[in-house]
């Protein structure tokens, strides 16, 4: 499977569309995560919820400006617990530094809790070429490694799978019967990986939060698998963004307060467990070597960029594709990396290259519902629209995301908007053309892009032969009141917004 | 060694600087108050939770059963060591326990449970070094093997928690990481005297162990809240993947 396909979403969002499988584990999917989502706010109240919400984001905010200063002090503590700490500029780093780390301690078997960044850095490959076993250990990240795919949601991988899919995979590669039974489904995964976590020579986690104070790696899950990677066997190494740094442990209770109930809904997970170094002598058990991973891979090009560093606010909750119009309809792999959804659509670009990923930050509405949820107040609409503007600045032609009809479209569009007489003209220019193409007071098939981008899709209204202004002009006449002279173009009514959608502006969808 | 592959700290701090506009370190200023707590600061806190904490007990343990309870544990209230015992006896005696794993902590000398599981004739192992001295010609991968085999394992809590209804243990000498997660049940002792109201508690008191002993607060800390699910095949909730399924909440008060 390719590893960035970002430069294909429209391609690859017709097809997600077409695809009545993946529509119907979407259609499934709904809006359970949403709905949990809202109900575990409510219990708590809109005011505390919103207070967690400035509190956190404050607690980013101030780390995301000191991050030298606490990537720092974090590394001091892990090593002051016993721990070790690695830097990795790039992913090539990061996953040389794991496979080392495991040849060179003679690892056959690997189990890995859900870790994003290792996603990322396609860091499962890189182990077998070397010789390991690695085995995902989390439900969801178990089902697409047999599958041979790639996560398409941050909290639910699988989400794209129906049961009835899941089910034919498990009897394909595993032998086991059919079933429909859901838990039935569970337990066999259950089964095959019990004895995984006991044989395994390495452990492998993400972290959801590294806290500098103590040297802390957090993991938050319900399963109970990234107890058991990081407590079976004789080496952990966690590996993560270095964006996940925070302060102090008592900065960890406003998260923990947020994030489940952003991403499913739950007061808290099942477990929340947290990594200070290796085993002390004494401990009954536990790894007896603990590796750090710190990670870079592109964050610094977001850190630099003070329009998108916020988007390393992120705590990958994914309550923002649980309400985003567009995730909903495409689901997460038409956005051809291991982020999807309208978070991912901001970072991707910068963390693939602008170039790579250009149709991205064009993958919303901009209808601003993934801003409202986000638990560390994200503005996600600001960045799209910044990341919109670079491309459409860009000097470098590859970069640049309009072409040059759309350029000299846009430029004419401005110089007709700032002369009413021109507007005026333009209008009944418009509308004279249009006529023909109008059957039955739709447009069924336009002529000529944008409105033909439109009408491929849908049906484009088609302007009614006398316009709001007329009308209006007309009535004023007709009921003999005095009007003040001016031409009615010039002012604006107070209904002048609801103009008729001009075809220029359908192209903003 | 893996140093050779790795960006030296000092090169990765330096970009990162770079990227932030930077170009010397510089501590935050105004230093991030938490972060500006001394050990005396802490445990004025302390001596405030402490305080908080002798009041209202039962209101609190009340509150902590009625939010366990809602997060999937069986909870009981047992003011009594009969009681306690009593429901221990009838939970293992349901499930049909054979063999059984048990911590080594405080709270096992206050009550029998030993001679409740004997009683019964269930198999019982003890992660004991410093109980009973017995684990000395004990293999780790044997003790491994008990806890993966034992229909039920106990535990103590090291604080119980009233806002997420989590029990929180800290695995340790006398408490495997493994005997809260391994077997298909798990059951917590819960002390009236561990019970606090909030996360910040916890993370309080957790700071002030890490300050008191000199920048430790032990390798490992779990918060366990309810039993191990899922909900990864279309988001239908399954009880028990690699935890146990099914949790047991003894409040002692
Ligand atoms: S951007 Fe906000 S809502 Fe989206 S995943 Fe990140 S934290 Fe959650």
């Amino acid at each position: 499977m390719p590893r960035v396909t970002t430069q294909n979403f429209f391609p690859a969002s017709v097809l997600a569309v077409q695809n009545a499988q993946l529509q119907e584990a979407l259609r499934r999917a709904g809006s359970g995560f949403d709905g949990a989502r809202r109900e575990a706010i409510e219990e708590v109240g809109q005011g505390s919820w919103d207070k967690w919400r400035e509190e956190a984001r404050q607690i980013k905010v101030h780390t995301l400006e000191h991050l030298d200063y606490y990537l720092e002090l974090l590394a001091e503590n892990v090593e002051r617990a016993g721990g070790h700490v690695h830097f990795a500029k790039d992913a090539a780093q990061a996953n040389a530094i794991v496979a080392e780390l495991a040849t060179s301690r003679r690892v056959k078997v690997a189990v890995k809790s859900k870790s994003m960044v290792s996603e990322e850095l396609n860091l499962n490959e890189v182990l077998e070429e070397n010789g390991v076993d690695v085995y995902e250990t989390d439900l969801g990240e178990y089902i697409i490694q047999l599958a041979g795919e790639t996560p398409s949601h941050l909290v639910a991988p699988a989400l794209h799978k129906t049961k009835e899919e899941v089910a034919q995979l498990l009897h394909q590669k595993l032998g086991v019967p059919l079933t429909d039974d859901i838990e039935a489904m569970a337990r066999v995964a259950r089964d095959v990986l019990r004895d995984k976590f006991f044989q395994a020579d390495l452990g492998i986690s993400g972290a959801n939060f590294l806290v500098a104070e103590t040297g802390t790696l957090v993991i938050i899950t319900n399963e109970g698998n990234g107890r058991l990677c990081t407590s079976a066997p004789p080496i952990h190494i966690g590996i993560t963004g270095m964006e996940k740094v925070i302060p102090s442990l008592q900065d960890l209770a406003v998260f923990l307060r947020l994030l489940p109930r952003s991403a499913t809904g739950q007061p808290l997970t099942s477990y929340v467990s947290m990594v200070s170094g290796p085993r002390r002598d004494g401990d009954e058990d536990g790894p007896e070597e603990f590796h750090l991973v710190l990670v870079d891979n592109g964050r610094s090009r977001l850190l630099a960029d003070p329009d998108l560093r916020e988007s390393l606010n992120c705590i990958r909750c994914g309550a923002c594709l649980n309400i985003c119009p567009v995730y909903q309809k495409v689901g997460g792999h038409a956005y051809g990396w291991v982020y999807p959804g309208p978070i991912g659509a901001v970072i991707s670009p910068t963390l693939v290259g602008l170039k790579q990923a250009k149709d991205l930050p064009f993958a919303s509405s901009l209808c601003g519902a993934c801003r409202e949820v986000c638990p560390v107040k994200i503005n996600i609409p600001r960045m799209l629209l910044h990341q919109r503007h670079l491309l459409s600045e860009s000097p470098d032609p590859a970069e640049r995301s309009v072409t040059l009809s759309e350029s000299l479209l846009a430029r004419l569009f401005t110089i007709v908007m700032s002369k009413p007489t021109l507007l005026a003209a333009a209008r009944k220019l418009v509308r004279l053309l249009a006529r023909p193409w109008a059957r039955n007071g739709t447009v069924r098939r336009a002529p000529l892009p944008p409105a033909s981008r439109w009408t491929h899709q849908r049906d484009l209204p088609a302007l009614p032969t006398r316009s709001f202004r007329d009308l209006w002009k007309q009535d004023l006449a007709s009921s003999d009141r005095v009007t003040d002279g001016r031409d009615s173009d010039s002012g604006v009514s107070p209904t002048g917004s609801s103009e008729d959608p001009s075809p220029n502006r359908s192209e903003d969808g | 060694m893996v140093e050779h592959l790795e960006t030296p700290r000092e090169e990765f701090l330096a970009s990162v600087r770079q990227a932030l506009g930077r170009s010397a370190a510089s501590p935050p200023v105004p230093p991030y108050p938490r972060l500006e707590e001394s050990l005396a600061d802490l445990e004025t806190l302390e001596r405030d939770l402490l305080a908080r904490l002798e009041t209202g007990r039962d209101a609190r343990l009340e509150a902590l059963a009625q939010t366990a309870a809602r997060r999937g544990w069986n909870v009981k209230r047992a003011p009594d060591p009969e009681e306690a015992l009593g429901y221990l006896d009838s939970v293992v005696t349901q499930l049909g326990v054979k063999r059984a794993v048990r911590s080594a902590e405080a709270v096992f000398q206050q009550l029998a449970v030993d001679s409740i599981l004997q009683r019964l004739g269930i198999e019982t192992t003890i992660i004991a070094r410093d109980e009973t001295g017995s684990d000395e010609n004990r293999s780790g991968a044997a003790l491994r093997q008990e806890m993966i085999d034992a229909d039920i394992g106990i535990t103590g809590a090291d604080y119980a928690v009233t806002e997420t209804g989590s029990v929180v243990v800290l695995p340790r000498a006398g408490l495997s990481r493994l005997v809260s997660l391994a077997p298909p049940v798990h059951l917590a002792l819960v002390r009236p005297q561990d019970v606090v109201d909030t996360l910040d508690d916890v993370f309080l008191l957790r700071r002030l162990d890490y300050y008191r002993n000199g920048g430790d607060m032990g390798s490992y800390l779990n918060f366990i809240t309810g039993p191990s699910r899922t909900a990864d095949i279309e988001q239908t909730l399954v009880v028990g993947v690699h935890g146990p399924k099914e949790v047991h909440m003894i409040i002692l008060g």
